[in-house]
This record gives structure tokens, sequence and C-alpha cells, in this order.
């Protein structure tokens, strides 16, 4: 199996709403796959068609090489999930839930368990009643850490979490990816997907409409150069390849292109260069630019 | 008390479907009996006595407050309207305050302008204000059909009095607990006790009792009779006395707390291993309930049939008793009043396993069952845990009220068969709830509750309101088809074995839709 996700062209509508219109989305196994789209652009909707909740309207899906609807329950076997918004049967406490999930999935490490428990400091004596949202989360995510599934889905699995605790998050998943496992992880927090992602698939509108490892679409943006110069420059402002040019005495801010960085660079140094800063395109800088156009065509 | 205002007209905008709707059904009640009696009995007053000779129907509606036409029809209906009545308060007031709070909403309103008192208070101005209604509607369609004015308003005071009381129950109730449905399950306690209470008092002639019950104050106003008001003094003392304890709990305790605090439980658990063992721990609260009030219905049920006395005089509507409940010349009146109980804890069992597949809707809609479903838990799967119990659960409840009922009336083989021979029916409404679920889920509640309410309804309420005849009942609703064991007929499996081949064919086809439709 090289693929563990591989979604074309999926379409699902609900009522007249148009949820997904042709979503494209592959995983490919042993990877970190990041899944981001603003809200309602349908990375939900996506896993669930995934997990074989709903069916979608049109398109072909494979999950771990299994049809994901009508081998909904054999390929579940093999893998774990974390809804975004946990909601736990209100009179079991943490840890019945933790074993019921993980018996249910064929199993559970009783040491990572409780290894687990420990670093996210979860009381598994409560009621699920009186967890908050951060340690309904933390719930679900000890017990996808600790089965032994091969592939695990995360839907935005950080939102209650508070920053040490998402570090811990990282930190498990940079173990679990370092013991073979694939993870499809939808979020929207982009440091944390920069951090963790091998691939990244941006979606808007139902529709992909970015999708491959990170220093890829980092090639599609452009990257933020400051610099201070021997002297005020001049005729920058015309060069083609140079965008966004704010010229202040000898200080220069520009956006280039990264494949255009070396001419823009010989440039500068043609004049003189007292002090240079050069930041490569973020995450953000990407989802932003598709989330503006967004707002443009609106 | 800030935002009371505002928090009341957001509860009824909340409940302007179920409020008109029960309204409706509680006001037409006495009044359609009105029409019935007036168009079927020709001698009211040889009607009354003949009932009134009947020591089992005392005790099930009370003492007959006056032998005219509006006299009977509120002897007929008024015990039935102020229990349920009664269980609408608690339900309401408990969902506008407590559940409120289990779910969160209430802090999003705490945190605005809005005094401590706000919430509880709304909820008590709608629910009291909807009692008060109940009354003033039933009192004006009772004048309607020419009753006398004075014992119309006195029956509805009556009818608003016993709203009110369980108004405050509901609300006392809310405050202790932490969540809403144990709260239901405390108020409802005394809503049962009160029931008993009033029972034992008219059918076991110990008429102190009733001093003691909610509804036995209501019943002692007897309206056309005495129009004893003043007894109602005791309800209106009664709801201050829980009313006052509730608003001094609320201003102290926290926001989400109640007075009994959660205890910590297990670590982890050896016994969840399965979508069965999880749909035990989900349902045996639910299930326990049943088995315990159909165990006490029957000790109390039975305890009657010994003091019944045949009845020499065959009056009209002792013959009509007798030809709806009895199949055979030999059989008593003692065979006829255990059938009719077995048949009506056989309509009212119809409840449970409707409420037992309710949970997966629920299940659904909080998200929980996508988590267990995105385990190699199988949709077939997942509901066969609940519907096991729905199933299994029906003869649970029917055998412990048999099995009461029948040691304690001196014939446990013969009401312990009348009781199960109900099971077959009660599974086809448990079949229309799979169907429901599956093919309807949003509707999935609102089918369920109409179900019952239609196979309780029709052939007792509906029928005679609307002129239909008490047999047509065996064309649309399953329990008049089961033969009486009890009360004459022998043993037939024909009826049994096609409500087993319906109910098959319902949960198949439910189970079918479950398979194929996409989940929320």
């Amino acid at each position: 199996m090289e693929l563990a996700i591989e979604a074309e062209g999926l379409v699902k509508s609900f009522g007249r709403a148009q949820a997904l219109d042709g979503l494209d989305l592959t995983v490919r196994a042993g990877e970190v796959h990041g899944f981001l789209g603003p809200n309602g652009s349908g990375k939900s909707t996506t896993i669930k068609i995934l997990l074989g909740l709903l069916r979608a309207d049109g398109g072909r899906a494979m999950l771990l090489d299994g049809d994901p609807w009508r081998e909904a329950a054999g390929l579940h076997r093999r893998l774990a999930y974390v809804p975004g918004d946990v909601n736990l049967w209100p009179g079991l406490t943490g840890g019945e839930v933790i074993d019921l999930l993980g018996r249910l999935r064929g199993g559970l490490d009783r040491a990572r368990r409780a290894d687990l428990l420990e670093r996210f400091e979860l009381d598994p004596r409560k009621k699920a009643k009186t967890y908050s949202k951060g340690n309904r989360q933390k719930v679900a995510l000890v017990a996808a850490f600790a089965s032994d599934a091969e592939l695990l889905i995360l839907d935005e699995p950080t939102s209650g979490l508070d920053p040490l605790m998402e570090a811990l998050f990282q930190q498990c998943v940079a173990e679990e990816k370092a013991r073979g496992r694939t993870m499809l992880l939808s979020s929207h927090i982009l440091s944390e997907v920069e951090a963790l992602c091998d691939r990244v698939t941006i979606i808007r509108r139902g529709r992909t409409v970015e999708a491959g490892p990170l220093s890829q679409l980092r090639g599609l943006a452009r990257s933020q150069v400051t610099a201070e110069l021997a002297s005020p420059p001049e005729g920058l402002a015309r060069m083609p390849d140079l965008h966004a040019v704010r010229i202040e005495g000898n200080r220069i801010a520009l956006e280039v292109d990264r494949t255009r960085l070396d001419a823009a660079l010989a440039e500068l140094i043609r004049v003189g260069v007292r002090d240079l800063t050069c930041t490569p395109p973020s995450l953000e800088d990407l989802f932003l630019r598709h989330y503006e156009s967004e707002k443009a065509e609106r | 008390m800030n935002g009371t205002w505002t928090l009341t007209k957001l509860a009824l905008q909340r409940e302007r479907f179920i409020v008109p709707l029960w309204l409706l059904l509680l006001v037409a009640l006495t009044a359609g009996q009105v029409k019935r009696y007036a168009t079927g009995i020709p001698d009211i007053a040889a009607f009354a006595r003949e009932m009134a000779a009947n020591q089992a129907l005392t005790a099930f509606a009370g003492e007959i407050p006056s032998a005219t036409l509006a006299g009977m029809a509120v002897w007929k209906n008024a015990d039935a309207i102020y229990t349920i009545l009664g269980l609408i308060m608690i339900l309401t007031v408990v969902r506008h305050s407590r559940g409120e709070e289990e779910s969160g909403r209430a802090e999003l309103v705490g945190a605005g302008v809005v005094g401590r008192l706000a919430p509880l208070t709304a909820a008590l101005a709608v629910t009291c204000g909807s009692a008060v209604l109940a009354g003033l509607l039933t009192a004006a369609a009772m004048t309607a059909t020419g009753a006398d004015v004075a014992g119309s308003l006195a029956f509805g005071a009556a009818i608003t009095a016993a709203g009110l009381v369980f108004a405050g129950m509901g609300a006392l109730a809310a405050q202790l607990t932490q969540s809403a449905r144990t709260a239901i399950g405390v108020a409802a306690l005394g809503l049962g006790l009160g029931y008993v209470l009033r029972f034992v008092a008219d059918g076991g002639g110990l008429a102190a009792l009733k001093w003691l019950s909610p509804q036995g104050w209501s019943h002692l106003v007897r309206p056309y009779g005495d129009d004893n008001v003043a007894v109602l003094l005791i309800s209106l003392a009664f709801t201050a006395a829980t009313l006052a304890p509730a608003y001094r709990l609320l201003v102290r305790r926290d926001l989400g707390h109640g007075l009994i605090p959660e205890r910590p439980g297990p670590t982890a658990s050896d016994r969840l291993r399965s979508p069965m063992s999880l749909a035990w721990r989900l349902q045996r609260g639910l299930l326990g309930g049943w088995i315990a009030g159909y165990a006490i219905a029957g000790l109390v049920l039975g305890a009657l049939a010994t003091s019944i006395e045949e009845v020499a005089q065959q009056g009209a509507a002792v013959e009509e008793f007798f030809h709806r409940y009895t199949a055979s010349p030999e059989a008593t009146m003692t065979d006829a009043y255990l059938w009719l109980i077995a048949l009506s804890l056989g309509y009212v069992s119809a409840l449970y396993p409707l409420l037992a597949l309710l949970r997966l809707r629920n299940e659904e809609i909080s998200g929980r069952a996508e988590l267990l479903l995105s385990t190699p838990v199988s949709r077939a799967r997942w509901v066969a845990g609940h519907l096991l119990f729905a199933l299994a659960g029906s003869v649970l409840i029917l055998t412990a009220a048999g099995l009461t009922m029948g040691l304690v009336a001196g014939a446990p083989g013969k009401v312990l068969a009348g009781a199960l021979v109900q099971v077959p029916a009660t599974w086809v409404l448990a079949g229309a709830g799979v169907l429901a679920f599956g093919l309807l889920p949003r509707a999935a509640a609102a089918i369920s509750w109409a179900a019952f309410l239609f196979v309780n309804l029709f052939g007792e309420v509906l029928g005679p309101i609307l002129g239909i005849d008490y047999w047509i009942a065996r064309y649309a609703v399953p329990y008049p088809n089961l033969p009486m064991v009890v009360s004459g007929e022998p043993f037939t499996a024909t009826a049994i074995l096609i409500m087993t081949g319906v109910t098959a064919v319902l949960v198949a086809a439910g189970l079918a839709a479950v398979r194929r439709r996409a989940l929320s």
C-alpha cells in the first residue's frame, strides 16, 4: 500500500448547499498530511465520507485500499479518529471511555495509556460530563495514540488545548510518525501544520486549491526581503521581478518570487548591503492568499 | 431579576408548538367527554349509580363529584388530566432551568445582564402561565357545553392547582441534582407517589390518604358537586413551600452544580468491551426504572382485584364493559378487571421500547455515534445493542408487573400469561420506532410519540370524540386483537404470530434504512 487515502473528485451536497465540489485528497502511507481550509470549506464532510458516515454523491474515495462506505467496519480496525467536537457519554469516566474505544479498536497499549494519561495530566476517574472541552479532547487523543491503528484521522484535535498541551500534542505526533503511522491532520493552526506536516492540501469551498510538499508550495509564494543599503536605491522599484517595493531613505522592503531571488540580491549587492533579512514565505501567506482571493470573489 | 422578561419570551418561543398542542389535547378531553355522554347515555343518574358501585373504577377515577353530565365527564378524565399535566409541568420547568444549565447555555446567558433568579423565574412564568391557561380554557370549554359556570371554574382551578404543585416540585428537584434527567426522575417520583396515595385512598377506602396527595387535593374540590375551591389553598401553600427552598438554593449554589456532588468513578474498565455492554450502561437506568415502576403498579392493581365485588344488576355500562373485556359468559367481574389492567399495562408499556430506541437518535445527534462508529463497530451492531434492550426489556417489564399482580391477586399463572401476551403488540411499536429512526431520523422522536399517543387514544378517547366505533380500533391498533387469556378466551397464536412477523419486517426495513442513510 503506497497511498493511505486517495480521494478524487468528491462531490457532496446537502439539499441546495454544495459541501464538496470535486475535492481531491491524496495521503501517502507513513506521512503526516495537513488538511487546511477556512470554516465551512468541507474538511469535516470529507472526513465523514472517509469514515463511511456519509456517502459521496460523486467521485471516488479509497481508504487503506478499501471502499470507506461498503467496508466501513472492517477498515475501522486499522484507524483511530479524533473528532473536532468531542462529545462523550456523560455517565462514563474518562478512563472507561478510553478503554471502551481501545477495546473496540482491537486493543490498547496499557503502558502507553498510562504514560499518555500522565503526560496529558488527565484524571481518568472523572465523569465525562464534568470534563471541559480540552479534557474531552484529551480523552479522545489518549485513546487514539494508545491504540495500534496504522492511520490516525485527527479533526482539529488541538482546538481546545492550552499551549503547553499543544506542544505535547506535537511531540506525540512526532513519536507516532517515527513509529511509522500515517496521520491526516485537519487544522486551523498553521504553525502546527508547518511544524508537523510533510505535505499539505489546502481546500476552499469544497475544492482542492493547493496540494503538495510544504517546500514545493512555498515555491509558489514570495520571500520577504528587507535591507539597509549603502546609498538610496535608485531604479530598483522599476525592476520587473520585484513586488510591493517600499523605499524609505536607505532602507528598502520588497517581495520577490523565490525563483528570482538571485537576481534581486545581485541588484541589492550592486548598491551595497549594510544589513539584510530574508524571510521564506510562511504557510500563513499561502493560506491568506487563497483566503483573500475568496473574499474578493464574494 | 434583570432579564426575566427577555428569557420568558425566549422560552415562549421555544415552546410555541408544544404548549398549544397539549393545551388543546387536555381541554378537548373533558369537553369531548360531555358530548359523548350526552349522545350515548340516556340516563346519566343511573349510569353514575352503576359506576359508583364499581370499586375498581372508583380506584382509577376517584369518587364521582356529581351525578350530572359535566360531573361524570370530570370523573372520567380529571385524574388523568391532573397527572399528565403534572408530568408536563415537571418536564417543562426542568427543561428550561436545569436542562439549560447542563447544556452550558445558561453560562452564556448568565454572562449577560441577567439576574441570578431570572432563568428559574422565566421557566416558572412559562410553566405556571400555561397551567393557568389550561384551567381557564377548560373552564371556558366546559361552560360552552352548557355546564354550570361555578362548577366549570372550580374544575379549572383544580387543574391549575395541580399544575402549580408539580411545577414547584420540578423547580425544587432541578436545584438538587446536577443532571436534568435525574431531576425529572426525582420530581416524577413525587408525582407517582401522589398518584398511588390518591389511588389507594379511593380504592382501599382510606379517605384520609387523599389529603396527602397533590392529585387528591384537586380531587377534593368535587366540581359541579361541592365546588370546594378552598381545598386548593393547600396546593398553593405546598407550591410556595417548594419554591422558597428552590430559590434559596438557587441563590447559594454555583452555576452548573447541585446539592448532590459527583463522585469520582473507576479509572479503567474491564466490562465495557462491546457495543452491547455500552448499550447496557446507557439503558440500564431506564430499564430498571420501568421494571420497578411496573412491579409496584402490579402490586397496587393486583391488591385492588381482591376487593372487587361481583355486580348483580346488569346495567348497560356494565354490559358494555363485559363485552369489551371478556370473551366468555362465565368470565367474572374480577376476570374482566384483570384483563383490563393487563391490557392497560400493555398499552403503556409501548412507551418503553420507543424511549429506549430514541437513545439511538440521541447518540447520533450528540456526535457520540460518530465516535463509536469510527471504530470497527458496524451500524447494524450498534443498533442491535439498543434494540435488544427495547425488545427484551419489554418482556421484562411486563413480566415484572404480571408476577407481582398475579401473586397479589391470587391467580399467578393466568395473570402472568395475560401480561406476557401483550409483548408482541408492544414489539410492533418497537418495530415502528426502528423504522422511523432509519427512514426519517429527524422526525423519529415526533413519530414515536405520535405512534404511542395514537395507539393509546384511538380506541378509548379519540374514537368516542370523533364518533368512531370502539371495535374499529382492532384494525388500527394491535392490542384489541390479543386473545383475552385472562377473561375466558383460549390462547390462540394467530394474532401473536402476525404481530411478531410485522415487527420482524419493520425492524428489518429499519435496519436496512439505517445502513443506507447518512449519519448526522
